[in-house]
């Protein structure tokens, strides 16, 4: 009887973060250009202007290009599953989240690559000029990030001595020390050039641009439409929502439930609310003030966060 | 079981040789392959059953060698290897009689490629010197003679054959010396009684020692395709038939690691660690150069080739890790990373094997391996470009394939070794980390590339575009090493306690206590475990999921239209229009442009009435590989001066020859007297 | 101060000091590079606060003082106004380029790591686990020096080995003396004028401030 109730309680876990995931992520879209709209001086669509989007596509025809293949259909399907995957599994509003002794935090990162994949594989697909662009310079931006993001989870991983996400979470509600230490700073200060980079966020690239030529991830998805289109949507608004809530959990890892009661979960949920808005609410008003960089720019920056991150592993061999 | 069942296995190798070359008509082709996949059952069982109970199975056979007779002695690390080898083997020759129309149905083809086969099987199994290096010679001729089978008449591929035959050669004749020295010095040819003898007082002196290791990490680790000695195999594995292709990428590759670990860990008993460190130097460089390489490479069995260096490459930071724990006296680790080399082999030899044969039936399907040419596979022959993309993803590492696993095992070596050991330990891992991580990133492009430009969007030539699904056979023949790539990356944990008994043998591990779990992976000491099987069934269950929300929410939308994609609004789009390999990879090639030097050249001519209107725009880019123009070309050249220096001795005179037998008789008596 | 504290704030301080000096090879606008070095500087002079105070060293706290003012203040408003002159102040074209340059500062770095093991050794306290970040420092100043291309980044260069050598010897040996450190100072401020006039002959002459433009007086 009880395991039932520990597998209820962990599924409820899971539910509950993916749709605060889910639905949160793309109100966080919406608190983003809210804003970066205030910034300029606009008053902006309203916050909930992305899930209105969302509901709308959903119930609108479907449209395949003539040269597509299943690989376009699965393309949204994919990046979708792996961010409700990892989403399930990830300590976002508990550290003991279902599987917890599985979420590794490298399977993690390879596995939200396999979205990834997928979608430069749909662009591919398309057979048009723009898919074949926004796959290259997405897959480009992806070789460089990789490492600089495998280097991020290695810096984080030495001083905890695992690899286990929870654990690290954890680690830092435990011993605040650790959160200050240099090894950890430099380590997140690199994560967050890569959440930048990987979510397609100014500077790498620009989520609001309408000229094709200098679209990236627009440039992939130009051919989507109806309800692919808002499963592409929600997928990579959860995928920032999912790196930004691990993001600040490893910052700041306080307000995280223990456990997984009820009482826990709405606190839980309600800090790790706050917490991803204040951050996407500094994403914004950063990108307010930056211009989109040239893509072969692109490299000095991500080379720096990957030394960030290997002098991140390098402090931990001294303090160790 | 009986030692003699491995002696048993010849027979059908021998058999099916004799069959391929001597049966009249066109099912010798399939006698010889069903002979050899025999031999292959047999040296998989064997090994399987030494693997599952950790002894060796030895048998003598003084009848088939002059002199010392041969000897078989299977431990369990060569029946990694044998079994390995076999399985890509029986893979191979399953694809084999779909593929023999293009260059292998031919007597000498038929013939050979058995002996191939049996040679690799009997290299990992030798327990002395003289069957291993006899074995070893055998398998280089009889590849080369392979690598020609095809089309012997092109420039390429005897160019390539050339390369292949100077560098194998320089090889084995390294690797000669080396086992050479060691044997001598332990004054026995058994492998056995040498590695008892490498602990004792009476080891290898230093010198003698490192000239060994030196001789073998050149020897075995061109045969690895390690840099800088990689040059033949972008060469040859593309020029080879494909089956041979798979072959020498799925498993004679592998047979060079596993010279490696045979000299250094077991018939020396270690080696210091610098050496170690320049093993794993070599391979991080190799990692990272086969990963470029490949990803900017626009022939499909090239960028295989390349990526098999990347992927050795790997194997070589495993198996160098593994030695400098071990020297270290860190054995539970050392045990490890060699684990994790193991795998990496394994891995490398399903998901590379698999890309070959896939590879092969592309380019029987539409007469090019060019990726430029190719596209819109995907409608045209469905389940061999399932079979590529499964395989593909593998290498790329992304869950739920072997790739993946073996990629994590690495990265939590590393990991392990920079949390407990000295501080340059600590050091080299982290560098390797940096290495495996720009190598995962980079690589993942050369088979998105690969997957989307070869297999998806619009077929980009006539022959891509009458592409028909080649025969089953060959459709099998590659699946069955895509299914090995889904179920090692679903179930590891069937091969990872046999490949731990293995490493344990050769470092002398008392307890192989490192690895453990039912489902999941989990290390000794560490706080996480990695669940591939729920990893797949965690996707598998939010696909669902996200499906039925997709489909269920606004369920009484119009069905679906198929449109033109969008391209500005002009009407015509054309698939010359689509990216190509070239273009796609163009802004890595930027990127890494100090380590490629491409050579681009751009030629824009104007029209006659005006200059402002451009007639035509010539683009043409060739990427050489760096190694081979600053490292080879020098050498060739000087090698060809000092040929056309020697020409002058040559004026054709009998007379002039027979004076300098004459003179050089002299001198031999002069020197000797 | 103790414990805990003192070692968290010093592995800060000597923490910041190399972040600084990889964030120079980063930047190409030489007015921020300036402003990393003030920064430097000033996390420089807060290890020595942080170890003065430790110890309750009067000198060294005075050293700490000394150097605020010296590379938090002076140097930096001097460069920066050689960069203010400079028309145009990037360094657009670095012998290396920037991500080369930035994993070989990581490599560098590590390389501090490898081969400070005696030194390390010495002193085993905590100040002395850190004297890796020092060497690494000054090796990222030399290596500045060798692969830039401006006058400016030169100096910064210089100065980056000048702050990696003192923190080395703030945590191997608790400081120079002060006479020493003041000497040494004033060395490099000297430096620093002489290498302005310098920049300001060559900008009369050739406009830029690019070293490479010296190659003609050889011609």
């Amino acid at each position: 009887m009880s395991a039932l109730v520990r597998l209820g309680a962990a599924a409820c876990v899971a539910v509950v973060q993916v749709l605060l995931v889910a639905g949160g992520g793309l109100l966080l879209l919406g608190v983003m250009r809210k804003t970066r709209s205030r910034c300029e001086g606009r008053v902006g669509p309203p916050v909930r202007q992305p899930l209105l989007d969302v509901v709308k596509l959903v119930s609108k025809q479907r449209i395949r290009p003539a040269a597509a293949s299943p690989v376009f259909v699965a393309g949204p399907v994919v990046v979708a599953a792996t961010a409700v995957l990892v989403t399930a599994v990830a300590p976002l509003v508990t550290s003991d989240p279902p599987l917890a002794r599985s979420t590794d935090f490298f399977a993690v990162v390879l596995v939200l690559l396999l979205g990834s994949v997928s979608l430069a594989l749909a662009a591919l697909d398309t057979a048009t000029p723009f898919g074949g662009m926004g796959a290259s310079r997405a897959t480009t931006i992806g070789a460089l990030t990789e490492p600089a993001l495998l280097a991020v989870v290695l810096a984080l991983s030495v001083p905890a001595r695992t690899s286990n996400l929870p654990a690290l979470v954890r680690e830092g509600i435990v011993d605040p020390r650790v959160v200050a230490s240099p090894g950890r700073i430099l380590a997140l200060c690199a994560f967050l050039v890569v959440i930048v980079a990987e979510t397609g966020r100014l500077p790498v690239d620009n989520p609001q641009t309408h000229l094709e030529l200098t679209m990236i991830h627009e440039a992939m998805v130009l051919e989507y439409s109806g309800p692919d289109l808002a499963l592409v949507t929600v997928g990579e608004s959860a995928r920032l929502a999912l790196l930004l809530g691990i993001f600040v959990n490893l910052a700041v890892p306080w307000g995280v439930a223990p456990g997984r009661g009820a009482a826990e979960l709405a606190v839980g949920s309600a800090v790790l609310v706050a917490k991803v808005a204040i951050a996407g609410i500094a994403i914004a008003t950063f990108e307010v003030f930056t211009a989109k960089l040239r893509l072969f720019r692109l490299p000095e920056v991500l080379a720096g966060a990957f030394v960030l991150a290997l002098l991140g592993v390098a402090s931990t061999l001294v303090t160790r | 079981m009986n030692g003699s069942v491995l002696g048993l296995e010849l027979v059908p190798g021998a058999a099916a040789a004799a069959a391929g070359a001597l049966f009249p008509g066109r099912h010798r082709v399939h006698l010889a392959a069903g002979l050899t996949v025999v031999t292959c059952a047999v040296a998989a069982v064997a090994a399987g059953a030494v693997l599952r109970s950790g002894h060796g199975l030895v048998v003598r056979a003084s009848g088939i060698l002059p002199l010392t007779g041969a000897r078989l002695d299977l431990v369990p690390v060569s029946a990694v290897f044998v079994a390995t080898t076999a399985v890509v083997a029986i893979a191979a020759c399953i694809y084999w009689p779909g593929y023999a129309h293009h260059g292998l149905s031919s007597r000498t083809a038929s013939g050979v490629l058995p002996i191939f086969v049996t040679s690799m099987l009997v290299v990992a199994e030798a327990g002395d010197a003289v069957t291993f290096l006899v074995a070893w010679e055998l398998m280089a001729v009889s590849s080369l003679v392979l690598v020609l089978a095809d089309q012997a008449g092109r420039e390429e591929t005897r160019s390539a054959a050339q390369w292949y035959a100077v560098m194998t050669s320089a090889g084995a004749a390294a690797v000669v010396l080396a086992v050479v020295l060691v044997c001598a010095h332990a004054g026995a040819l058994s492998f056995a009684t040498v590695a008892a003898r490498a602990g004792g007082a009476d080891r290898l002196p230093g010198g003698t020692r490192d000239v060994v290791l030196v001789l073998a990490l050149v020897g075995f680790g061109s045969k690895a395709g390690m840099v800088p000695l990689h040059v033949w195999l972008p060469k040859a594995h593309p020029e080879a038939p494909s089956p041979v292709s798979a072959l020498m990428s799925g498993a004679m590759v592998n047979l060079g690691i596993y010279g490696i670990v045979l000299v250094a860990d077991r018939l020396l008993g270690g080696a210091p660690s610098w050496w170690w460190a320049a093993v794993m130097a070599l391979g991080a460089a190799s990692a990272l150069f086969g990963a470029v390489q490949a990803s900017v490479t626009s022939d499909l069995k090239r960028l295989l080739a390349y990526s098999t260096t990347d992927n050795m490459g790997l194997v070589l930071l495993a198996l160098g890790l593994s030695g400098l724990l071990a020297t270290g006296h860190e054995t539970d680790l050392a045990v490890l990373a060699l684990v994790t080399a193991l795998l990496l082999v394994v891995n490398h030899a399903a998901f590379k094997g698999c890309l070959f044969l896939a590879a092969g039936s592309i380019q029987v399907a539409t007469g090019t391996r060019e990726l430029d040419r190719l596209g819109g596979l995907v409608r045209r022959m469905p389940a061999t470009t399932a079979v590529f993309v499964v395989a593909a993803l593998a290498v790329a590492a992304v869950p739920p394939f072997n790739g993946f696993v073996g990629e994590w095992l690495l990265f939590e070596s590393l990991l392990r070794a920079i949390e407990s050991s000295g501080v340059v330990v600590a050091v080299v891992a982290v560098v390797a980390v940096a290495a495996l991580a720009l190598t995962g990133g980079v690589s993942v492009m050369a088979f998105v590339k690969a997957v989307g430009i070869g297999a998806l969007g619009r077929p980009r030539s006539a022959g891509a575009a009458a592409a028909r699904e080649v025969p089953r056979a060959m459709v099998v023949g590659a699946g069955l090493l895509a299914a090995a790539c889904v179920v090692l990356g679903i179930a590891p944990m069937l091969v990872l306690p046999s490949l731990e008994r293995a490493a344990a043998s050769v470092l002398g591990g008392a307890r192989p206590a490192v690895l453990h779990g039912g489902i999941d992976v989990a290390l000794a000491g560490l706080d996480g475990v990695l669940a591939p099987a729920w990893i797949a069934v965690g996707l598998a269950l939010a696909a669902a999921v996200v499906v039925a929300a997709r489909d269920r929410i606004g369920s009484r939308r119009p069905p679906r239209r198929v449109a033109a994609a969008w391209s500005c609004g002009r009407e015509l789009q054309t698939a010359r229009m689509q990216y190509t390999a070239t273009s796609f990879a163009e802004p890595l090639e930027r990127v890494f442009d100090d380590v490629l030097r491409p050579d681009r050249d751009v030629t824009v001519s104007h029209s006659e009435e005006s200059r402002y209107f451009v007639e035509k725009v010539a683009y043409r880019s060739t990427v050489g590989d760096v190694v081979e123009t600053a490292l080879y070309r020098p050498a060739v050249d000087a090698v060809r001066w000092w040929g056309r220096q020697a020409r002058r001795l040559q004026n054709g005179s009998v007379h002039r020859y027979l004076a300098y037998a004459l003179v050089a008789l002299l001198a031999l008596f002069v020197v000797l007297a | 101060m103790s414990g805990p504290s003192f070692a968290t704030a010093l592995e800060l301080g000597a923490g910041a000091v190399l972040v600084c000096a990889v964030l120079t090879m980063w930047r190409r606008s030489l007015a921020a590079i300036v402003r990393l070095l003030a920064l430097q500087g000033v996390a420089l002079a807060a290890v020595a606060l942080v170890l003065g105070l430790h110890a309750r060293d009067g000198v060294l706290v005075g050293v700490g003082a000394v150097v605020v003012v010296e590379k938090g203040v002076a140097l930096p408003a001097v460069l920066l106004r050689v960069v203010a002159r400079d028309t145009s102040s990037r360094e657009t074209a670095p012998l290396v380029n920037v991500p080369a340059s930035l994993v070989a500062t990581g490599a560098l770095t590590l390389l501090a790591f490898a081969v400070a093991g005696p030194v390390v050794a010495l002193v085993p306290t905590v100040a002395g686990r850190l004297v890796p970040l020092g060497l690494a420092t000054a090796l990222i100043g030399i290596f500045a020096m060798a692969v830039r291309r401006r006058a400016v980044s030169q100096i910064v260069g210089l100065l980056l080995l000048d702050n990696g050598i003192a923190l080395v010897a703030f945590l191997a040996t608790g400081g120079f003396p002060l006479v020493v450190e003041l000497g040494a100072s004033l060395d490099v401020l000297l430096l620093v004028v002489v290498a302005r006039v310098l920049g300001t002959r060559l900008h009369e002459r050739f406009g830029v401030l690019d070293l490479d433009e010296l190659r003609e007086l050889h011609d």
